[in-house]
């Protein structure tokens, strides 16, 4: 009879509603969760892979891609059209163009993987999110949206 | 609004009567959650209270398309879901619009088999493409900003045809080149 009594008491005085009710408010003086996205920008996990990236020397700005064409090979969906020409005086050859087709790309990072220039990585997966196109035309990149990155509207709201 | 799309001349009235309409509209876009693969589970955390998509008026994910203004075409569109993708489209009221979200939706992604459909826009018209694999909850709200955008500057009276890309959608990579 004891336990169906403290059962009824149970009842009777809300303990499991009260419990229950304590966790809520446990929670709620603490700092609103929410993170307030198109004014702050959260950063990204080291490894996190964004949209191709195309690098330059950083102090001379001189290209560092030497056209080998291994990125285009090891791409599985086949997203980048790349070529060059050489020129005398130039040691490496000369990157006249560089497509990429941003929309089958599933970031997998193996073009920026396989890219064999040292020290600096010709190519690089940007910490670069925010996609969003108009056009499925605009999805392709081509080399001036390769090294300096796709356009970013900017939304204060 | 029906009723007066295509019926008027574009005037004083009618562009101010435009911008009472569009910030309506811009405001409370209720998505339909068109969760199809893996993108589904980034759409969920874009409505948790971590990103919250309701400080953009779009947090009511409505399970039925009539009381829906925007379709969110998360996840791979295999073609025998694209029939019933089509008759939800249809469903929706007008105004409506589209959000391809995540490769696979835009241009099949790294799926071009027989089983798979090669870009939403085939059979819905896509307003905004979000890339990614999946997109981050910041790239799907991106994507919704400059949806939001595009809303603003539409003409209500003006409106332009939805167009459906037939045939090769899928931009050429070689394009000039030899």
């Amino acid at each position: 009879m004891p336990a169906v009594l403290a059962k009824w008491l149970r009842t009777i005085f809300f303990v499991d509603l009260l419990k229950g009710l304590l966790v809520t408010l446990k929670y709620t003086p603490q700092p609103a969760f929410t993170f307030q996205y198109p004014a702050e920008r959260r950063p990204v996990a080291p490894r996190f892979r964004g949209v191709l990236r195309l690098q330059a020397e950083p102090e001379t700005g001189a290209q560092t891609c030497i056209v080998c064409d291994q990125c285009a090979k090891v791409c599985p969906d086949d997203l980048i059209n790349l070529g060059g020409h050489r020129e005398p005086g130039h040691k490496i050859k000369v990157l006249d163009y560089f497509d990429f087709n941003l929309s089958r790309c599933s970031f997998c990072g193996l073009c920026a993987e396989v890219c064999p220039t040292k020290p600096i990585k010709a190519l690089i997966m940007s910490e670069d999110y925010e996609l969003g196109t108009y056009s499925r035309n605009e999805q392709i990149l081509r080399i001036d949206e390769m090294y300096d990155g796709v356009a970013i509207e900017q939304y204060n709201k | 609004m029906g009723l007066i799309d295509h019926s008027f001349e574009d005037n004083f009235i009618t562009t101010n009567l435009d911008r009472v309409l569009n910030w309506a509209r811009q405001s409370s876009l209720w998505p339909m959650g068109f969760g199809l693969a893996c993108c589904a589970i980034e759409m969920i955390a874009t409505s948790t209270s971590r990103y919250d998509i309701a400080r953009f008026g779009a947090e009511v994910f409505r399970a039925s398309p009539r009381q829906s203004d925007l379709m969110i075409v998360a996840g791979t569109v295999t073609k025998k879901m694209a029939p019933v993708l089509r008759r939800l489209y249809d469903q929706m009221p007008e105004p409506k619009w589209v959000i391809s979200m995540g490769s696979c939706s835009n241009a099949g992604g790294p799926f071009p088999t027989y089983s798979v459909l090669q870009g939403v826009d085939k059979i819905v018209p896509v307003d905004v493409y979000v890339s990614g694999c999946p997109p981050r909850p910041e790239a799907l709200m991106y994507g919704l900003l400059r949806l939001q955008d595009k809303i603003r500057k539409e003409s209500t009276v003006l409106r332009k045809e939805r167009v459906i890309m037939v045939g090769q959608s899928e931009p050429t990579l070689v394009e000039g080149r030899s």
